[in-house]
């Protein structure tokens, strides 16, 4: 009887002090999304933060990526935001406007500030305070990679940096030639095998608009009837339907891999940052990489992406900074990050990756984020810009009217702002 | 009659069955060519999970070459299930397996309850109510799923495994399902149940219930099918892995950069053999049910 009673008091004892032990921890959420290699990372920077934070526990909400603007909503709405939470750079915008984020220079390291990239700042930065509300170990950027034996074969032109990009002219003169070679079946991959549910269109399409001359709305009045549908961006529009109608382009049903499939059908790629990886993987020597062409008189590319906040209704704003600032200065996490050829958007990480320094065969990429890169526009209405835009470019790609699409596309863009009184004080101070 | 029967020239007798036996080829081979078509997509799912490079299962897809492995390995299943924490599969799989069973028996206690009550039933307004329950079918989920997600987060059931039970255990079709099937009951049996003393909810449990196997293998096959295959509703209620469900786990293969092909095929095969299951455990009834509608229709 007496041991069973001991036995009892230890046993309770030892459950009391666990739920004390588990009680006294701080917990702070995290929301992201990302693929098994990313939510692999980040589980074991957390139990790295946690070792060295034995009071705090870290507790990872994920949201796939096709269904992550969902995901916030219904957080938003049951009111269950996160402390931190990953974001899509050209919806930070939008998320400040309504008051979700909370500015970050107050509470993350300074070392870290110091040591963003301006295309970085960019990315994190609400235009209207000028104040930064995140933050993130990568940008990114677009380039056009070649098939290096192809492009030989044509006698292409093969330019050595971002001044000396091509033009419109020779760009489409490539396309038609290589479109007669033999072993090509598509001159171009624009990888529309991501579809419309991403933020492709926006990202990789847009700067080819503005490289033409004109824009998904106007920076200053913030009205895109005028802009999108101008004369210039229909032109732009029609030249990338013309591709399609070619059978230039590799279609969305042959996925988004072609240039480096087995045959490399695709003797070009218009591709994110992160196909190198893969494809230098699989073609060696055999890839070059080309800046984006200038389809005007000045060259344009993409920036941004998914960046890490702190919520407004955040009760531990200072772990949840602690916890980014570790987990960004965290060498096992960057060096995963460097092994998906992530772009670098901390310089510190730009000077540790061969792959983006001087000399190395994605500077290109890089020398684009000071030289070209437009971001996306940093309007609280971009859900809608970018929504009503792919759906423009879905259409004319599907055989679509390229002016009647972007003008149906601009007047829902503007209905929206007008809807939204001007999002003010957007329409008064910019 | 047999005279004139063997009367008949053997050639003629030999030529309508060659003519069957040539129709009966014809017959074998589009039943066999749709089989395959429908078969298909489920050959191209397990195969492709057989093979080791995820870009050759793009590079194949679109020829013969989608439908053939050469080198089959088990590499992918390995893989998913060693995979821990956040991505742990069986952990997820024994949350969608016990969402599955919890809402199936509940389902099928309350439904048919409320098609017996609907069918049978002496409540005032039976017509309207039904008339209700008929109109509710047709509310897309979409709509109320916001404001649904705003009452389960008030009243706390966020992150749960009854947040993904308790708002779909009653749903208007299968209501309308067992009230079909019970009201095309002889109404005798009632009376015969009632004469004898039995109760109203007695004559349901004993005489009707056991009655409704079809109805209640067709609801469980459609019902099971609908909560295992629940998407957005479990990404939006939860938070962790501690209740949520195979589907949400296998969007984590279709990153914003890459689709991981091969380890998703794999989970896709694992996440269907249950499924597969619980049609192979009902399909006598599942079937039989259809047949009689039709026959009754």
């Amino acid at each position: 009887m007496g041991k069973r009673l001991l036995w009892s008091l230890i046993l309770s004892s030892a459950l009391t002090a666990t739920w004390a032990d588990a009680a006294e921890k701080t917990a702070v959420q995290v929301m992201h999304q990302g693929d098994p290699g990313f939510v692999a990372a980040y589980g074991k920077v957390a139990e790295r933060f946690e070792a060295a934070n034995p009071d705090v526990d870290i507790q990872f909400i994920y949201a796939p990526h096709d269904a992550y603007n969902e995901k916030f909503s219904a957080a938003v709405m049951a009111k269950q935001l996160p402390d931190v939470m990953e974001l899509d750079a050209p919806f930070l915008a939008n998320y400040v406007w309504s008051g979700y984020l909370q500015p970050l220079k107050p509470l993350v390291d300074k070392d870290l500030l110091d040591d963003m990239t301006e295309s970085n700042i960019a990315q994190g930065t609400y235009p209207i305070d000028k104040d930064l509300y995140a933050i993130g170990l990568t940008d990114s950027s677009v380039v056009l990679y070649g098939n290096k034996k192809y492009l030989e074969a044509i006698g292409a032109r093969i330019p050595k940096s971002v001044d000396d990009a091509w033009t419109r002219e020779e760009f489409e003169g490539y396309l038609e030639k290589l479109s007669k070679l033999d072993g090509v079946k598509w001159p171009i991959d624009t990888f529309r095998g991501y579809g419309i549910k991403t933020e492709w269109i926006t990202y990789a399409y847009g700067p080819i608009l503005q490289s033409a001359g004109c824009d998904l709305i106007d920076r200053k009045a913030w009205k895109s009837e005028g802009t999108l549908d101008s004369d210039a961006c229909a032109d732009a529009l029609a030249m990338m339907q013309k591709w399609v109608k070619n059978g230039w382009v590799v279609p969305q049903s042959a996925g988004t891999n072609q240039f480096f499939a087995e045959g490399n059908p695709a003797a070009l790629a218009l591709g994110g940052h992160w196909v190198y990886a893969e494809a230098a993987a699989t073609m060696k020597d055999n890839i070059v990489v080309l800046p984006l062409p200038k389809f005007g008189t000045k060259g344009a590319s993409p920036n941004g992406t998914w960046i890490w906040a702190i919520t407004k209704t955040s009760k531990h704003p200072d772990i949840a900074a602690k916890f980014i600032s570790f987990m960004l200065k965290d060498k096992e996490y960057r060096a995963y990050v460097a092994s998906q050829s992530g772009y670098p958007g901390l310089k510190s990480f730009a000077a540790e990756s061969p792959l983006y320094a001087a000399g190395g065969p994605m500077a290109i990429a890089f020398e684009q984020a000071s030289k070209t890169a437009i971001a996306r526009p940093p309007h609280p209405a971009y859900p809608t810009i970018t929504s009503a835009f792919m759906q423009a470019v879905d259409e004319a790609f599907n055989g679509g009217d390229p002016k009647e699409a972007l003008t149906s596309a601009a007047r829902k863009i503007d209905q929206d702002i007008e809807d939204n009184d001007g999002y003010p004080p957007f329409g008064d101070e910019q | 009659m047999s005279d004139i029967a063997l009367s008949i020239p053997q050639s003629r007798v030999a030529q309508p069955r060659s003519a069957t036996r040539v129709l009966r080829a014809i017959q074998v081979t589009c039943i066999f060519i749709i089989a395959l078509v429908i078969v298909s997509p489920l050959l191209l799912l397990v195969v492709a999970s057989l093979k080791d490079d995820r870009f050759q299962i793009l590079a194949d897809m679109g020829s013969f070459r989608a439908f053939w492995v050469s080198n089959p390995t088990l590499s992918n299943y390995a893989e998913v299930g060693h995979l821990s924490g956040e991505l742990a599969f069986g952990r997820y799989l024994i949350n969608s397996l016990i969402i599955l069973i919890t809402t199936v028996c509940s389902g099928l206690i309350v439904n048919s309850m409320a098609g017996f009550v609907l069918a049978w039933g002496s409540l005032k307004g039976r017509a309207v109510i039904l008339a209700i329950v008929i109109a509710l079918y047709v509310i897309p989920q979409e709509s109320i799923i916001m404001p649904l997600v705003i009452m389960v987060s008030r009243a706390g059931m966020s992150d749960t495994f009854a947040v993904q039970i308790v708002p779909w255990v009653a749903s208007p079709l299968y209501i309308f399902l067992f009230y079909q099937f019970f009201s095309q009951l002889p109404k005798e049996l009632l009376e015969a149940a009632e004469i004898d003393g039995a109760s109203f909810f007695r004559a349901y449990r004993s005489i009707f219930l056991p009655l409704s196997l079809p109805a209640l293998a067709t609801v469980s096959i459609l019902m099971g099918i609908e909560t295992w295959n629940q998407y957005l509703w479990p990404i939006l209620v939860t938070q962790t892995d501690y209740a949520r469900p195979i589907a949400v786990a296998i969007a984590t293969f279709f990153g914003q950069d890459s689709i991981y092909w091969d380890r998703a095929m794999a989970a896709s095969v694992l996440m269907m053999i249950p499924i597969l299951g619980l049609y192979l455990a009902f399909q006598r009834w599942f079937v039989s049910s259809f047949i009689g509608s039709a026959v009754k229709g």
